[in-house]
């Protein structure tokens, strides 16, 4: 895979409006503003970065009224010397009552030069919402990849697998079965 | 009765302590060997050692698999000349599906031996068949390997990849622990259908139970990094009416 342009996307969204954005490999920055009741936004990303690669992802949801929801999965996947950066802003002002929102940002060091910084920010003003976030970085599961070895498959070809099935989970979260699947086959290419 | 496995004055430790302290071991084709010891014996270092898992440290000895050196392998490689570890825990691995991993692993072995890889077809076709030896539901293809499994399924799907893969030397590392007693004598069952003239396993295990499903043919006590004691299958019996204390 390789690097595409910056996405630079601001969305108002109108009552009962649905908004699912997916970006792949790409640098980006997204505003979401709810400004009426019951609206959906979700954000998905995957970042698989190598070599010099450097890439910000910045997201900035703000629910200014009530009755929406808000779903964030940004997943970086960090080999050799790559950078990632992801800063999340999450807002709840204090009218938007009974919103749901979950921000998760979950990353995957490949390699001990590999870096990661992550900046949730969350500014939550109303009482009776139902808020999440979390944010991990980590590096493959050794005793999986010595579980995979003991069967007989590569380390190498291990590793992929591990690697992929991070990676899928937010290809499976694409609605339109064509792109999926041609996503899924690219993935599944790299390791058979 | 040709030799598969040699292992000689074997030393091991993890963490710069050592576990294993000399272990002498003649495994021939055809035979069913227990292991059996208390906590801390060195039973599962063992396992580990043989498969080559890199949390331990060979400091001494030799290991031989008919005839080649078993130590130099990488743990892949140790695997598809047919060395099999049933996991005391097996891990979970989500995102990765059965079929996906085990075919993986299959073609892997096979193209070892110098096969073809099998089809989707041809690999489907013997996954069904294998999973009714151990009673497993056909939604295992699909699922994440171990993942969301019961105790007694992770089991049983370590007997069937065992099935699948056809080791000459499987190593059944407490594949009793946590099973109740039905799906004990399904995990056994498969073990024994399982054997041939040619392969061979080591189980080791704690209890005397799984014992009476899965006969061995030789039973050693593992003490202290050592085997202290090797007897026939009446050992097991009398260590349990003993303990380990009156056999050591």
């Amino acid at each position: 895979m390789f690097i595409n342009e910056p996405v630079n996307l601001q969305i108002d969204q109108e009552a009962g409006s649905h908004v699912k954005i997916h970006v792949i490999n790409a640098p980006f920055s997204i505003t979401v503003n709810q400004l009426e009741e019951g609206c959906k936004t979700e954000i998905y990303a995957l970042e698989n970065l190598h070599g010099e690669e450097n890439v910000t992802a910045e997201t900035h949801v703000t629910h200014a009224v009530g009755g929406g929801s808000s779903t964030q999965l940004i997943k970086f996947v960090l080999d050799d010397n790559a950078r990632g950066h992801f800063i999340g802003d999450l807002k709840i002002a204090p009218d938007a009552q009974q919103t749901e929102a979950h921000q998760t940002n979950r990353n995957l060091l490949l390699s001990e030069t590999a870096e990661m910084r992550t900046q949730p920010q969350l500014e939550i003003y109303a009482d009776d919402v139902k808020a999440t976030h979390g944010a991990s970085t980590g590096q493959l599961d050794e005793s999986a990849l010595f579980y995979m070895q003991q069967r007989g498959i590569d380390k190498q070809k291990a590793r992929q697998l591990l690697v992929n099935a991070f990676m899928k989970e937010i290809i499976e979260t694409i609605s339109d079965e064509k792109v999926k699947e041609r996503l899924l086959d690219t993935i599944d290419g790299i390791v058979q | 009765m040709s030799k598969l496995l040699e292992i000689k004055d074997l030393h091991a430790s993890i963490g710069g302590k050592e576990i294993l302290k000399g272990v002498n071991l003649v495994i021939n084709e055809g035979e069913v060997h227990a292991i059996m010891g208390p906590n801390g014996a060195g039973k599962s270092t063992l396992s580990a050692v043989l498969t080559g898992n890199p949390a331990y440290d060979v400091t001494g000895g030799e290991v031989y698999l008919k005839g080649e050196n078993l130590l130099t392998m990488e743990p892949e490689v140790r695997a598809r000349a047919g060395v099999f570890l049933s996991f005391q825990y097996p891990v979970e691995i989500p995102g990765v599906s059965m079929t996906n991993f085990m075919r993986t692993a299959l073609n892997a072995k096979r193209e070892y031996e110098g096969k073809e890889p099998l089809t989707a077809k041809e690999f489907l076709s013997l996954m069904r068949q294998k999973k009714k030896l151990l009673e497993l539901p056909d939604k295992l293809n699909n699922r994440s390997v171990n993942e969301g499994f019961s105790g007694g399924e992770k089991k049983k799907n370590e007997i069937f990849q065992m099935a699948m893969l056809e080791p000459c030397l499987s190593i059944l590392d407490e594949t009793d622990s946590g099973l109740d007693i039905d799906a004990l004598r399904i995990v056994a069952e498969g073990v024994n259908r399982l054997k041939t003239p040619h392969n061979a396993s080591i189980v080791i295990t704690h209890y005397q139970r799984l014992l009476d499903y899965i006969v061995p043919d030789f039973v050693h006590v593992l003490a202290d990094g050592k085997i202290v004691k090797t007897g026939d299958k009446t050992l097991a019996l009398e260590l349990e009416e003993r303990g380990y204390e009156g056999i050591i």
